[in-house]
């Protein structure tokens, strides 16, 4: 019987003393957006995982800063993690991803965050 | 074997018809063309990915932990810490892989749980016989 | 399904407590991890509680400097309370669940924060202990994201149109705290004074801090049938 072999120590390695996402810093390369990028949330296919919330796919944010470089969760699910993106937090109105919210609370927003290949300027 | 383990077998199968696939067809398994886009993406989905879908209001509770809550929370991350996971692959294992049913039905740890075990076996760290002799074990304990 | 019921009697060991005993015990037994490192986890866990997170809010209201790092650098301004994100726990990388990444929700009078993670229960366990169950919760997890001010008025907490909600959907790396307005009447408060009212609810963002208020809002409590032995350290709200 063959078994397969993991390296149990890599992210430890890696991470000590500096901390996940810390650990990453300087790995994704240059930023695609940057602060204050107008961004629509890409409807890829979520088959088998994604930290990317069906409710925010197709909708229209703000880009209200650049927090970290990470594996994407979709890549680091399967302890994929040689492939770094930056990582943004994007302001949407709740108008735009809820059409039935009333419009007396029109200044209510929403938070979260996105790996990059999740955006596209919109 | 104990003597009621007939007893729990019918039990079992009366308890397995509650639990339904996420849509309920009165035929299972349905004919491929059954499944167009809309059904598709609702029976692959995620079913950790719940923002946004309606529900009645609840009273809001708080909960006392059980100490073997806590412990699992431990092992979990013990299993973490020492590499045999990390904390993505938990949670696409105890959120999304477990499937609709039990992610829905069973307790939050009674899911961290189940997919500590499912590690070590999936990883061929323990086989499932020794995992299922160790649950045999344990049992007999308390018996 | 009444029938299917079945609570386990007092005396009675459930189906997760032997999974649970033979999981911890098969990983010792493979050298997965120690019995050690499960120890020196469990007694982590016992150190911490909501009482960081209080203290960090209540410096900042007291010290405009201290309040901007809050804001620029959760995980620094951690270091001030006690809270090291990196090298606090047995790991020395971090808490594998909660990352190294605190994001400190500042209020205005015209902004208020309130925090879920819809697709599990991310929460900044390092600095606010444990999360509370209704917060793991589906029904919570669906709906605050989308009737945010209905689920905030289920918690008592009913905003005029005029303040803006915002909801932080806490889904990858940063985990968050929110840092509400300093209320009136607490003019010359000592920071454990101020720390006092800002529960753990206030730091999800469900509450308010009031004068005179110093626990969370009272809730019924589901019991454990063989619940956690410990002192809860220094747990409190």
């Amino acid at each position: 019987m063959s078994k397969p072999h993991y390296d149990r120590e890599h992210h430890a390695k890696k991470a000590t003393g500096i901390g996940d996402p810390q650990c990453f810093k300087g790995e994704a390369g240059k930023a695609k957006f940057k602060v204050g990028d107008r961004v629509r949330i890409r409807n890829l296919p979520d088959v088998f995982y994604t930290r990317c919330q069906v409710y925010t796919r197709g909708a229209v944010g703000t880009v209200t800063e650049l927090v970290y470089e990470s594996p994407a969760a979709e890549d680091e699910a399967w302890d994929n993690t040689d492939k770094p993106e930056w990582f943004y937090s994007v302001v949407f109105r709740q108008k735009e991803l809820w059409p039935e919210y009333p419009d007396l609370y029109a200044e209510d927003t929403l938070e979260s965050e996105f790996s990059e290949r999740w955006l596209e300027p919109a | 074997m104990s003597s009621s383990t007939r007893e729990k077998v019918m039990k079992h199968l009366d308890a397995v018809g509650y639990l339904q696939p996420a849509v309920h067809k009165p035929q299972h398994a349905p004919y491929p063309d059954e499944i167009d886009h809309t059904m598709y993406r609702a029976y692959t989905r995620s079913a950790h990915d719940v923002g946004g879908e309606p529900d009645v209001p609840m009273a809001w509770e708080e909960k006392e932990e059980e100490q073997w809550e806590l412990n699992t929370f431990a092992t979990c991350e013990c299993l973490a810490w020492r590499g045999v996971w990390n904390a993505e692959e938990r949670r696409r294992r105890q959120n999304v892989d477990v499937g609709q049913t039990q992610y829905l039905g069973l307790p939050y740890y009674g899911r961290w749980l189940l997919t500590a075990a499912r590690i070590m076996v999936d990883k061929q760290y323990v086989t499932l016989t020794e995992l299922v002799n160790k649950i045999d074990e344990v049992k007999k304990r308390y018996e | 399904m009444s029938e299917h019921k079945a609570a386990p009697m007092v005396d009675e060991v459930s189906d997760f407590e032997v999974l649970e005993m033979a999981v911890r015990e098969l990983a010792i037994e493979k050298g997965l991890f120690s019995a050690d490192d499960h120890r020196r986890w469990t007694e982590y866990i016992h150190t911490l509680g909501p009482l960081p997170a209080a203290r960090l809010v209540a410096k900042a209201w007291l010290d405009p400097e201290y309040r901007k790092l809050a804001v620029k650098d959760g995980v620094k301004a951690s270091l001030e309370v006690g809270v090291d994100w990196i090298n606090d726990m047995p790991t020395h990388f971090g808490t594998p669940s909660d990352y190294c990444n605190l994001r400190v929700l500042e209020d205005t009078p015209k902004v208020k924060h309130v925090v879920v993670c819809t697709l599990c229960s991310c929460y900044p366990r390092p600095i606010l202990g444990q999360s509370p169950e209704w917060y793991r919760t589906p029904n919570y997890r669906r709906r605050l994201v989308r009737w945010p001010r209905q689920v905030l008025a289920e918690f008592g907490l009913q905003l005029p149109a005029d303040v803006e909600i915002r909801v932080a959907d806490s889904n990858q790396k940063t985990r968050y705290i929110v840092m509400p307005v300093r209320p009136e009447g607490t003019e010359g408060w000592s920071e454990e004074q101020l720390a006092e009212i800002v529960t753990r609810d206030c730091l999800i963002g469900v509450a308010v801090p009031r004068p005179g208020v110093t626990a969370n809002a009272l809730r019924p409590i589901h019991p454990a049938v063989h619940p956690v032995q410990h002192d809860h350290g220094h747990d409190h709200g």
